[in-house]
């Protein structure tokens, strides 16, 4: 008998050898227990995960929003009306004279 | 397969009824491969109800009602390792988690009350149990499950979803490993 079929005569009389395991009588109430069990814990990890998924889903639009309305209230902002522009045409700095008024000497007096 | 495709349809649909058959016509065989698996009978159930609560899980996951034998074992292997590598981090001594009626067991084959044939029985699980102790936990895993529980390579490959040819070559080395061992206890007198 080779060694090969030494060993595979070995496991089949292992297999022999090994006792029947027999489920116990409090196999199946056990077994829904654990499935009761892992299932309310389930439950309420997945209600929790929903609700936070929900709230990070809300943040997320409100953040795209602003990100998206800000620029926009800003350039909004930044449009000039009439009378902004009027102001800064007729604005003192803007006149070419207003240096000339400030800094020519004061004429002679005869 | 021990039970209909429509059955395991049934289940995967939520049916609790189909399941509870399910489970009633499998837990005997995969208790026993469990405790082949794992080797401490006091265990057995604990780690055979954790694949029916992992079973009942995952049955949406299964893509069709074929392989779902090659799942359930699958789900085995799993549990049974996983229970494996929490028993290795615990690092208890073997003798410390028998329970009372191992003891007494133990006790009864030291002083040779117990009959000839279940010392014999108990002589070659020993022996299988110390060849095994030459390969990993592993290669004892996939060995057990090829060599004692009969599992051809290809519900193995369904199983570890490796292709055939690596777990040819894996059982091979595992094999020729045990098959040392083995020679090597025959020349001592170990057997």
């Amino acid at each position: 008998m080779s060694d090969d079929s030494k060993l595979d005569e070995l496991f089949h009389t292992y297999l022999a050898a090994c006792p029947d395991v027999e489920p116990s009588a409090n196999f199946m109430p056990n077994l829904w227990q654990r499935i009761e069990s892992r299932h309310s814990f389930g439950f309420v990890f997945k209600n929790v995960a929903r609700t936070t998924m929900a709230a990070c889903a809300a943040l997320c639009l409100l953040l795209v929003f602003l990100n998206f309305a800000a620029p926009f209230r800003d350039r909004m902002a930044q449009v000039p009306n009439y009378t902004d522009v009027l102001m800064a045409e007729h604005s003192a700095e803007n006149t070419d004279y207003t240096e000339a008024i400030l800094e020519a000497p004061p004429a002679p007096q005869q | 397969m021990l039970v209909d495709q429509e059955l395991v349809e049934k289940a995967r649909g939520g049916d609790g009824a189909a399941f509870n058959d399910i489970v009633l016509a499998y837990r005997k065989r995969i208790m026993g491969t469990i405790s082949r698996l794992i080797g401490r009978p006091e265990d057995v159930e604990d780690v055979a109800q954790e694949v029916f609560v992992r079973l009942y899980y995952s049955l949406d996951q299964l893509r069709t009602p074929e392989v779902f034998e090659p799942w359930l074992y699958r789900l085995t292997v799993n549990a049974s390792y996983d229970y494996l590598r929490r028993a290795r981090r615990r690092n208890e001594s073997r003798m410390a988690d028998l329970s009372e009626q191992q003891v007494v067991m133990a006790d009864s084959v030291a002083s040779g009350r117990q009959e000839g044939v279940e010392r014999q029985k108990g002589q070659v699980r020993d022996f299988v149990d110390a060849l095994f102790q030459h390969v990993s936990e592993e290669d004892r895993l996939l060995l057990t499950l090829k060599e004692v529980e009969g599992l051809s390579l290809k519900e193995l490959e369904k199983i570890y979803r490796v292709k055939e040819n690596a777990i040819k070559v894996r059982l091979f080395r595992a094999r020729q490993r045990v098959l040392k061992a083995y020679n090597k206890a025959t020349v001592d007198g170990n057997l």
